[in-house]
């Protein structure tokens, strides 16, 4: 196998995986509001998804695959502060417009406090890996 | 782009596509294809291929582009 073929594999195994990953989506998707199957009917392949894809930027941010010159305070809230709200947003409907009855204000606000501390480690966690392999990439040209 | 330098540099040396490849732990397709310029090598391989044909790389794989 010379550089010509990996190259041509890692390409194939790059697209199919976003096919696998993006038809895993759709049928999730698909289950939870078409189909309005229980969480549990399909929470095993919610969870290697979302640990998959969390590995997948994590991986890609500390192996340099995501250019990263600076890291900016003002940029890395904004995209925090996105995350919440896309998050905040999808509860909700997800909660109280697709289900009735809907949640109360409080069991809502306890799934907002959830959402804003997980996002928070998550994103804490991937400055981690960006600095550590910022460092990581230093150290190979010193 | 046609690598015709290339080629010419490989059969001035007696080389079939296949010895080269084996020279250079490629495939007698990836030499083809970059023959054809249809594949751009890596620096490396670049550099192995014109150490084995006794070339720079400049004879090689520069080629001017036309004003």
């Amino acid at each position: 196998m010379d550089e010509r073929n990996k190259q041509i594999a890692y390409k194939v195994i790059a697209i199919m995986y976003f096919l696998t990953f993006f038809a895993i989506v759709s049928i999730l998707l698909y289950r939870q509001f078409v189909l309005r199957q229980e969480l549990s009917d399909y929470e095993d392949i919610a969870i290697i998804l979302t640990i998959n894809s969390l590995f997948l930027i994590s991986a890609l941010l500390y192996f340099g695959a995501i250019p990263i010159r600076r890291l900016k305070v003002k940029r890395i809230l904004l995209i925090y502060v996105v995350w919440v709200v896309v998050g905040s947003l999808f509860t909700y409907a997800y909660n109280n417009i697709f289900q009735s009855p809907g949640l109360s204000f409080k069991q809502l606000f306890d799934k907002f406090i959830i959402i804003v501390a997980i996002t928070g480690i998550i994103m804490g966690f991937w400055i981690l890996l960006s600095i550590l392999g910022k460092k990581r990439l230093d150290k190979e040209l010193e | 782009m046609e690598n015709i330098k290339l080629k010419i540099a490989r059969v001035e040396k007696g080389l079939s596509q296949q010895d080269l490849a084996d020279l250079v732990s490629a495939t007698r397709q990836t030499i083809g294809l970059i023959e054809k310029g249809k594949y751009n090598p890596s620096l490396n391989l670049c550099i192995k291929i014109a150490k084995i044909l006794d070339r720079t790389l400049n004879d090689l794989f520069w080629y001017e582009t036309k004003e």
